[in-house]
């Protein structure tokens, strides 16, 4: 071990001397997929699998993307419904608490979602809150499965997801404002304000969003029987905003600095007519509120002369917060730990505080400090090297959800990657990572691509090792979560290990300039997968259990995060496209998957093998885009796309029922191209068939669409200044380095 | 090892200026502070008005676990009355000791055995004995509506003790000469559960059970489904009440069993294998809760049925209900209702007065800590 870890630290070292690190997905947004809006996906590059440029027909690791032409004929109002409407891979069921996303099969917390490289922040159960994300402001989307890539963590056991945003980087003024309304209340407000004055740079971004919610049924299964006047909706009335600033500075040629940050907000309001104290009476309001701060810069080592392939470094440190707390409408007796003298007899006892209508309690405070140091060196013989480090502290205040109020963890990690690129029939991309976790020790794991040519046809095989510590929250967090008549209590394991996987992957694809076909089949195999385990109330910490659980007259079920034996996920992914004529594709997504999981049952001294929550089967999705430009001042845009999931599985509250949805949204753009001022005009109707799901709450729904909603988005672009080259990326030479 | 941590670790604290981390302690501690003073002052008014209306000296503190059902606040409500006939000379009060349940009944609207709608406001035993002082009633008792003396019950005792200790903060300290008098007096009284000594109470208990359901028991077996502590959590080793109910019941009739949902090896399984010891295979099996009210374990862990339900691979699993296990092991199981829910052990007016007779009989609270406590 000791020896291996010197030739790691060896090259690790190799590369730091000459540089500095750290990953921002390289700032190409604009000038490489931005322009790109022609029909076919032969130029569309990526940058996830690998971390530098490449055609997405040459990356060796099998990368799906969703273009900004997709984006724009889809017209989707969030990440939830992009996701869903243009892959066959994510199942969602909006939440409270979240998208409670799954990736084949797997949850939230398995899936790295990044922003332009850089991993979002904050969680609440685990989910994270995809409304940090303008739709307006996504340039495109790619997404590698399973733990592929040894740039972003290995904890991405289920995948990573790139969301890469718009850049506004040329000289002169950007201004765009992008409105979008529809039924429920549903308003959807983008702005961009951008210019770039000789060596600065400024990018603002404000959005907002809101919705009214809605209810499905009024039907509610509590206190033995169905009550048919239940207030608890199916999705909640929410409304955020966000408010993000990006300062650039290019002091020298090659070198490119950045300062950024952001403020975030979110307030989720639940019914407060309900009436039964059992199900769908709530004393508190959610609001979330997010705050970052980031700076970074990246470093050229040649000049600019020397052509596409400059060997640079990039450096990032970032502060991110990701805060939650409870609102109260009503007075709330909470549980809370009484510190201090000033409370005398009381100090150290846990108390039944009450909380009054316009006050906020912190629930949690979830802080992170990361620093990134990364470079891309091209050696000789086609090799590209692409290493870095990367630190990361996390910090928790939970002052009444954690034993002793607060909790902390940091986690290194040192990545080296090499991409072989000497044979034309051949690319090899292998990479590893040396993670250190401060509790769990250190972790080697390796991942291997590699990819074969012919014409136009490619081969990929890839294996990936991953390892994911259990995260602050699974280890010390405790907590009530109130699901209408549902109560569960959540809690935290000091007594976890890590999560290991390895994952699978072989594909075939090809792709031509009308007709794309890409077959993925995958396996992945996960060691200690931690879930939410229902427990005896024997296994609870004492003191808790007069608290929360007494004697079954009210229904709190206790759940524990455990250490699962073994978990293993497969399927297989298909994807086609298909340019029927000039202005016309059709694209189709199928995704087949299985899922087991075993769990040890100690009091009965067996296994038990469980499909994992939210599996389902078959998910497809389809659409066709059509466009036309009638005039110089106009040009139509038609997409028709449908969307579907077999049954959801689950272990309690029934099964999610199958269902297929059908959308039409129509573009409209007004004026000429070239023109300083731009108009667009969105109409939409989702769920045209005006499917409706009303199975009782609180079972499961297979989807949570409230029927057939019509959205129109208005939106205008002023630009002025310098253009840039729509078409500079060429595709003649370099049928494997793509990297600017 | 150490040498990479402390190169990452170096590395990084350039890179890096020390973060700042913000936290809301000081804040969220003022509210906290200021909150419960002022709760304690919101009882203490309620009980004040309630004393200077009633003009009575005496008060009767009820301490349940609390529900959100419909059903078991009626079954509080009809225990609450029946105390007030039992002690004219005493205001009669009812807590919760669960925060959810208090937050959740008075923010609902419910509906009292006529049918009209109804605000419920339950209190938090802690902050109600404070303003039970405040008010200076002459003599308290204070009543535990647990069943067996076990973890809950533990907690209960521990709010008695705190109270007359005067462990209260700050502008909320009791009249010291008043908590005093009170012991000096011995008024106030802590009444035991309902299944407290075992050769009084449980033979008690099993007779009045016995006459309610002695008719069901001639037709096939009576089975009582009861919590009970897990057990690391056996407080005063209580989970053996429910042992000594049914070898009373069973001198009665051998047709009755008592199960629980929590007790290590008496579960539903053991209670078919002890069916199965006396010859009984198959025919009538009637469920009954052995809790204070009917809520979500007689409900769904006792009564439950639908197949979707049913785990056939783990048929002990606890989501099986009873109702379910026995009807797939060859039984016929039978959930006698009334008004469409099964009835909890306060809605049975025999089992009602063994309560109202234990809080008559209440010892002083020092002679009822010792016998809890006998080291102390």
């Amino acid at each position: 071990m000791k020896g291996r870890l010197s030739l790691i630290m060896g090259m690790a070292l190799l590369v730091i001397s000459q540089t500095l690190t750290a990953q921002a997905p390289p700032s190409h947004g604009e000038r490489a997929g931005g322009g790109l809006l022609r029909t076919d996906t032969i130029q569309e590059v990526v940058v996830t699998g690998t971390g530098t440029q490449r055609l997405l027909k040459n990356v060796p690791v099998q990368t799906e993307v969703i273009s900004r032409k997709m984006l724009d004929s889809y017209g989707g109002k969030s990440i939830e419904e992009i996701l869903s409407g243009l892959t066959a891979s994510f199942a969602f069921a909006e939440g409270d608490m979240g998208s409670q996303m799954q990736l084949g099969g797997l949850a939230n917390n398995y899936i790295l979602i990044l922003i332009d490289g850089k991993r979002i922040h904050g969680d609440v159960g685990g989910e994270n809150d995809l409304g940090l994300i303008a739709p307006q402001n996504i340039e495109r989307i790619e997404i590698v499965k399973g733990a592929q890539s040894a740039l972003y963590g290995s904890d991405a056991m289920a995948g990573v997801i790139n969301i890469i945003t718009k850049k506004h980087t040329q000289k002169g003024i950007f201004a765009d404002n992008s409105t979008r309304y529809g039924m429920h209340n549903d308003l959807r407000q983008h702005n961009t304000f951008a210019f770039n004055v000789g060596k600065v740079g400024s990018q603002t971004n404000f959005q907002m969003q809101r919705n009214d919610g809605w209810q499905n049924t009024a039907k509610e299964y509590a206190e033995g029987m169905v009550l048919t006047d239940s207030k608890t909706k199916t999705v909640n009335k929410f409304r955020n905003w966000q408010l993000a600033e990006r300062l650039t500075y290019q002091p020298i040629q090659n070198l490119e600095l950045y300062a950024e940050g952001s403020y975030y907000i979110k307030h989720i309001c639940r019914p407060q007519n309900g009436t039964h104290p059992s199900c769908d009476v709530y004393t508190y309001d959610l609001r979330y509120n997010n705050a970052s701060a980031s700076v970074g810069g990246k470093y050229y080592l040649e000049d600019k002369a020397k052509g596409t392939k400059r060997n640079y470094i990039t450096l990032d440190a970032d502060w991110n917060k990701h805060a939650y707390y409870y609102d109260y409408t009503a007075r709330t007796y909470e549980n809370v730990l009484l510190k201090g003298e000033k409370y005398g007899p009381l100090d150290g006892t846990w108390f039944s505080v009450p909380m009054y209508p316009g006050q906020s309690k912190l629930q949690s405070d979830q802080q992170r400090v990361m620093a990134q140091l990364k470079g891309v060196f091209y050696l000789p013989c086609e090799n590209t090297i692409n290493a870095g480090m990367e630190y990361r502290y996390d910090y928790l205040n939970a002052p009444d959800r954690t034993e002793t109020g607060t909790a902390d963890d940091w986690t290194s990690a040192l990545y080296v990657q090499d991409e072989f690129d000497k044979l034309s029939w051949l690319n090899v991309t292998a990479g590893i990572r040396l993670v250190e976790n401060r509790n769990f020790g250190v972790r080697l794991t390796p991942k291997i691509s590699a990819m074969f040519s012919a014409g136009d046809v490619r081969f990929r095989l890839g294996w990936s090792q991953g390892f994911k510590t259990p995260t602050v929250k699974e280890l010390h967090y405790r907590y009530l979560h109130v699901m209408g008549s549902s109560t569960f209590f959540n809690i935290g394991n000091t007594k976890l290990n890590p999560q290991t996987s390895n994952y699978y992957s072989a594909n075939a694809e090809y792709r031509g300039r009308k007709f794309t076909a890409s077959v993925t089949g995958y396996l992945n195999k996960l060691d200690n997968m931690i879930a939410l385990v229902n427990v005896p109330v024997g296994e609870i910490p004492a003191g808790i259990t007069t608290a929360y659980l007494g004697d079954g007259s009210t229904n709190v079920q206790a759940r524990m995060y455990k250490n699962m034996d073994d978990a293993r996920t497969y399927g297989i992914d298909v994807t086609l496209s298909y340019q029927v004529i000039k202005g016309l594709t059709i694209t189709g997504a199928y995704s087949w998957l299985d899922t087991e999981a075993n769990l040890y049952d100690v009091s009965k001294n067996r296994m038990t093998t469980v499909v994992i929550d939210g599996t389902a089967h078959h998910k497809w999705s389809a659409s066709a885009m059509y466009s036309h430009t009638f005039c110089p001042r106009y040009k139509l845009g038609v997409n028709l796309s449908t969307r579907g999931s077999s049954t959801r599985y689950y272990q309690n509250n029934g099964n999610g029922k199958q269902y297929q949805i059908w959308r039409i949204n129509t573009t409209h753009d007004l004026g000429k191209t070239g023109k300083k001022l731009a108009y667009r005009l969105e109409l939409c109707v989702d769920n045209v068939f005006n499917y409706v799901d009303r199975t009782i709450h609180p079972y499961h729904l297979g989807n949570n669409t409230s029927g057939t909603t019509v959205y129109g988005t208005f939106a205008i672009k002023f630009n002025y200044g310098k253009r840039v080259n729509q078409h500079k990326l060429s595709t003649k030479s370099n049928y494997n380095n793509e990297e600017d | 090892m150490k040498k990479i941590n402390s190169f990452i670790l170096g590395v990084i604290a350039m890179c890096l200026t020390a973060p700042v981390f913000t936290s809301c302690g000081d804040d969220d501690d003022n509210v906290a502070m200021e909150n419960i003073v002022s709760e304690y002052s919101v009882n203490d008014k309620m009980v004040a008005e309630q004393k200077a209306k009633s003009g009575k000296n005496e008060a009767v503190l009820l301490v349940a676990f609390g529900s959100t059902w419909n059903n078991a606040f009626q079954a509080f409500d009809a225990t609450k009355k029946a105390y007030e006939a039992a002690f004219p000379n005493a205001d009669v009060y009812v807590c919760f000791s669960s925060d959810i349940c208090i937050n959740r009944a008075s923010a609902g609207e419910n509906k009292d055995d006529e049918g009209n709608i109804v605000k419920r406001d339950y209190y938090e035993p802690r902050y109600l004995l404070h303003a039970i002082g405040a008010a200076k009633y002459g003599k308290i008792y204070v009543q535990s509506l647990q069943v067996i003396p076990g973890e809950e019950f533990a907690a209960v005792v521990a709010s008695v003790k705190k109270f007359m200790n005067n462990g209260y903060i700050g502008q909320a300290h009791l009249d010291d000469k008043y908590l005093a008098k009170l012991e000096e007096d011995e008024a106030i009284f802590l009444g035991l559960p309902l299944l407290n000594d075992p050769d009084v109470d449980v033979p008690e208990v099993a007779k009045q059970l016995n006459m309610l359901y002695s008719s069901e028991a001639a037709q096939g077996v009576v089975a009582f489904m009861g919590h009970g502590n897990p057990d690391n959590y056996d407080t005063f080793k209580a989970n053996v009440r429910y042992t000594q109910l049914e070898e009373e019941l069973q001198k009665l009739n051998s047709n009755y069993f008592v199960g629980t949902v929590d007790m290590d090896g008496n579960y539903k399984e053991d209670v078919m294998d002890r069916m199965k010891d006396n010859g009984i295979n198959n025919g009538k099996i009637y469920l009954h809760a052995l809790m204070s009210i009917a809520g979500d374990h007689a409900h769904n862990d006792m009564a439950g049925e639908g197949s979707d339900y049913w785990d056939a691979e783990d048929e002990t699993s606890g989501d099986n209900s009873w109702f379910e296990f026995f009807g797939h092991k060859g039984y016929t199981p039978v959930v006698p209702v009334v008004g469409n829910h099964p009835q909890g052990l306060l809605e049975l007016e025999g089992i009602r007065n063994i309560w109202i007779q234990h809080t008559k009989n209440a010892a002083f609270l020092e002679e009822a800590y010792h016998s809890m406590y006998p080291e102390e």
